[in-house]
C-alpha cells in the first residue's frame, strides 16, 4: 500500500481528524433534516422539544404531496428507460464506430455535465414554449434526459470499451446474427454498465430541481419542485419529512447499486 | 474434381496498403493447414476473410465448389477459436458449448448429450457448471475449441489460440489439438507465427510474407527445399554467406565465395539470368567443423561455444566477417578444449545448402 496508516506517526491523527470533519460536514445537514422531520416544533426548532410522527401523517394524508412523489417517480422511470436505451445505441456508435469526428462527438455528448443547469433550463424553457411542451410530462422527461444522458453514455462507453469484441464475434460465428449476439452475449456481459447507467439516470431525474422548476406547472410538479414551492410559502416540518423520504429513496438506490457491484465482482 | 476449399486470388486492400496480395490456395478435406508468418504478413487477414469479418477487395472463396463470400458470418457454419479468450463470461462452460446448438434450435436432450460428448473430447468432464473466470487459460481455450466443434463445422479456423499460454502448457494443448484433429477429421486452418508450433501440428504449412504466400508444403519440404530466403530464415536456423554465381545449370549453381572457394552443384532459387550476386544458405546442423585444414572447406574463427544440453553451438566468423553457427552433438571431439580465436575449417554438403539470388 502506498499509504500505511501505522507508519504515519502524528500524521495519522491529523488525517483521521480531517476525515472525521469532512464526514460530519457532509452528513450533518442530512441528519439535521431527518431529526427535524421527527421534531414536534412547528417552527423547526433545534433541538426538537419532543418527538412526533405527525408530519409524516400530514405528508401521507396530503394528496398533493403523494401526487408530486408519484410524478417524480414516473418521470424518473421514463428518463431511466430512455437514457439507457439512447445511451446504449450512442455508446455502440462511439466505441465501435470508425468515423471522422468520433472523439469530438463524444466530448459534445458530455457538455450537459459542464453547462450550468440554469442556462440549460432557460434555453429549454424558451424552446419548449414554441413547442408547447412546458408543463407536460414529455417536457419534463426530455429536459431530464438531457442531463441524465452524459452519465448513461459515460457508464456504457466505459463498459463497452472493457468488453472484448472478439467475444461477440465468437457468438456470431457460433451462428447468432449480429443483433442476437449483442442481445444474448454483449448486453449480459456489460450488465454492470447498464445498471450504473440506470441508477445514475434515475437519480439525476429524481432529485433534479432547477430544470424541474422551469418545466413545472401548477398541476404537474415533481417532489423537489413541491418542496421548493412549499418552502417559499410557509416553513412547515412536512418539508423536512418529504426531504427525508427523498433522501431515503436515494440512499436505498445507492445501497442496491453498491450491493450489485459487489455481487458482480464476487 | 472440385477441391474441398479453394481460396482463389484473394486480395485485401486498405486504401493504398495491400494486406493480402492475390493469395491462391486449395485445402483438402480433413487437412491441417497452417498459415505461418510474422505479424502483418496477411495470415490473420486471410483467416478473417474466411470467417466473414472482412470482405476481400477481390477474389473468391469456394467451399465444395460454392462461393461463401455472400453468406454472412453467422450463416457460414464455420468454427473459430480466437487468440484471446472468448468464452461468454456470464455463461457456464456447459451453456457456452450449448450456445451454438441453442441458436440452431437443437432439442434439449440432443444439446445435453452433445455438450457431454464435447467435454469428453476436450477432456474436461465435470466442468459443465464452472464459470469461465474460474478456469485457467488453457482450460478456457479447450472449452472454446469444444464450442467451435460442437456443431460439426466443415472448417475450423484457429487464430493463434495458444499465444497467451506459457510454453509448457502450449505444448500440452498442441498435443490435444492434434489428437482432436485426428479424432474428428475436421479441416483446420491454423494461424501462428511460431515455426515450432506449425511444424508440430500441420500436414502442410503456407509461409506468408508481406501478404504473399512464399511457399506451401510439408514441414520437411520447407526445411529441405526452401523456395525463398524468407522461408529458409523462417523454418529452422540458417546463416547466409554472400557469394557470386559463376554458372547456372538446370536449377543448380556453381558459386564462388568471397575467399575464393568455389563450390559446384548447389540448388539455386530465384530466377534472374543476369544477377550474379547471391546468398549461400547454410544450416548450423548440416555443417561439420575441423581444426585441421581440409580441402574444399571454409576457414573461420571460433568466437564462442555454448553448451545447450543435447548439442553444442559453435559461433564462428568467416574471413569476410559473416557469422556462421555450427551445431554439433554434445561431446563432439572436434571442439573438446579448443579456446576462442582458434582457426577452424567448415565443410558442407552441397545438397544441404541453397543459393538464393
Amino acid at each position: 500500500m502506498l499509504l500505511n496508516l501505522n507508519s504515519l506517526g502524528a500524521w495519522k491523527w491529523i488525517l483521521l481528524a480531517i476525515t472525521g470533519a469532512t464526514s460530519v460536514f457532509l452528513l450533518l445537514p442530512i441528519l439535521f433534516i431527518a431529526a427535524l422531520s421527527f421534531g414536534s416544533s412547528q417552527w423547526l426548532i433545534f433541538p426538537p422539544p419532543s418527538w412526533t410522527l405527525k408530519w409524516y401523517q400530514d405528508l401521507l394524508a396530503d394528496p398533493r404531496w403523494l401526487e408530486a412523489a408519484w410524478t417524480s417517480f414516473r418521470i424518473a422511470l421514463m428518463v431511466t428507460v430512455l437514457s439507457v436505451l439512447i445511451g446504449l445505441v450512442a455508446s455502440f456508435g462511439l466505441v465501435r464506430g470508425r468515423f471522422v469526428g468520433r472523439v469530438a462527438l463524444r466530448a459534445l455528448f458530455m457538455t450537459p455535465m459542464i453547462l450550468p443547469v440554469v442556462v440549460l433550463a432557460v434555453a429549454l424553457y424558451a424552446f419548449f414554449l414554441r413547442l408547447g411542451l412546458n408543463g407536460t410530462t414529455a417536457g419534463f422527461v426530455i429536459a431530464h434526459l438531457v442531463v441524465a444522458l452524459p452519465f448513461s453514455i459515460l457508464a456504457l462507453t466505459g463498459a463497452l470499451e472493457g468488453f472484448d469484441k472478439s467475444i461477440e464475434d465468437a457468438a456470431v460465428l457460433c451462428g447468432a446474427s449480429p443483433l442476437k449476439a449483442k442481445i444474448l452475449i454483449t448486453l449480459p456481459s456489460i450488465s454492470h454498465g447498464l445498471f450504473s447507467a440506470a441508477i445514475f439516470s434515475f437519480l439525476t431525474s429524481w432529485d433534479e430541481v432547477v430544470l424541474a422548476i422551469f418545466m413545472a406547472s401548477p398541476t404537474l410538479q415533481t417532489l423537489p419542485v413541491k418542496i421548493w414551492a412549499t418552502l417559499r410559502q410557509d416553513l412547515t416540518p412536512v418539508i423536512a419529512a418529504a426531504s427525508t423520504l427523498l433522501i431515503v429513496v436515494t440512499m436505498l438506490l445507492m445501497l442496491i447499486a453498491a450491493a450489485v457491484k459487489k455481487g458482480m465482482k464476487a | 474434381m472440385t477441391p474441398f476449399l479453394e481460396i482463389r486470388g484473394i486480395r485485401k486492400q486498405y486504401g493504398p496498403v495491400v494486406a493480402v496480395h492475390d493469395v491462391n490456395l486449395t485445402v483438402d478435406h480433413g487437412e491441417f493447414l497452417t498459415f505461418l508468418g510474422p505479424s502483418g504478413s496477411g495470415k490473420s487477414t486471410t483467416l478473417y476473410i474466411l470467417a466473414g469479418f472482412e470482405r476481400p477487395t477481390r477474389g473468391d472463396i469456394l467451399l465444395n465448389g460454392k462461393t461463401i463470400l455472400d453468406t454472412p458470418s453467422h450463416q457460414r457454419n464455420i468454427g473459430m477459436v480466437f487468440q484471446r479468450y472468448t468464452l461468454f463470461p456470464h455463461l457456464s462452460v456447459g451453456d457456452n458449448i450449448a450456445f451454438p446448438l441453442k441458436v440452431r434450435g437443437w432439442s434439449k436432450a440432443a444439446i445435453t448429450e452433445r455438450v457431454r460428448q464435447m467435454l469428453t473430447l476436450v477432456r474436461l468432464e465435470g466442468f459443465e457448471d464452472r464459470k469461465p473466470a474460474a478456469m485457467s487459460g488453457g482450460q478456457q481455450q479447450r472449452v472454446a475449441l469444444a464450442r467451435a466443434l460442437a456443431y460439426d463445422p466443415p472448417v475450423l479456423l484457429m487464430d493463434e489460440p495458444l499465444s497467451a499460454l506459457d510454453k509448457k502448457l502450449r505444448e500440452e494443448i498442441q498435443h490435444e489439438i492434434r489428437r482432436i484433429h485426428q479424432q474428428t477429421e475436421v479441416t483446420i486452418l491454423y494461424v501462428t507465427h511460431d515455426q515450432e508450433e506449425a511444424l508440430r501440428l500441420s500436414d502442410r504449412i503456407a509461409v506468408f510474407s508481406h501478404g504473399v504466400i512464399d511457399q506451401i508444403g510439408t514441414g520437411e519440404q520447407l526445411y529441405a527445399d526452401p523456395a525463398t530466403r524468407f522461408v529458409a530464415e523462417f523454418i529452422g536456423d540458417s546463416d547466409f554467406l554472400p557469394c557470386r554465381v559463376v554458372e547456372q545449370v538446370n536449377g543448380r549453381a556453381r558459386i564462388a565465395l568471397n575467399d575464393g572457394l568455389i563450390v559446384s552443384d548447389i540448388p539455386l532459387h530465384g530466377n534472374s539470368a543476369r544477377k550474379t550476386d547471391g546468398m549461400l544458405m547454410l544450416r548450423p546442423e548440416r555443417l561439420s567443423l575441423s581444426t585441421k585444414k581440409t580441402e574444399m572447406a571454409l576457414p573461420a574463427t571460433v568466437e564462442d561455444i555454448t553448451f545447450l544440453g543435447t548439442h553444442v553451438n559453435v559461433a564462428t566468423r568467416t574471413a569476410d566477417g559473416t557469422a556462421v553457427s555450427v551445431r554439433l552433438p554434445f561431446g563432439h571431439q572436434a571442439i573438446s578444449g579448443i579456446p576462442r580465436g582458434t582457426g577452424v575449417w567448415l565443410t558442407f554438403d552441397a545438397n544441404a545448402a541453397h543459393v538464393f539470388l
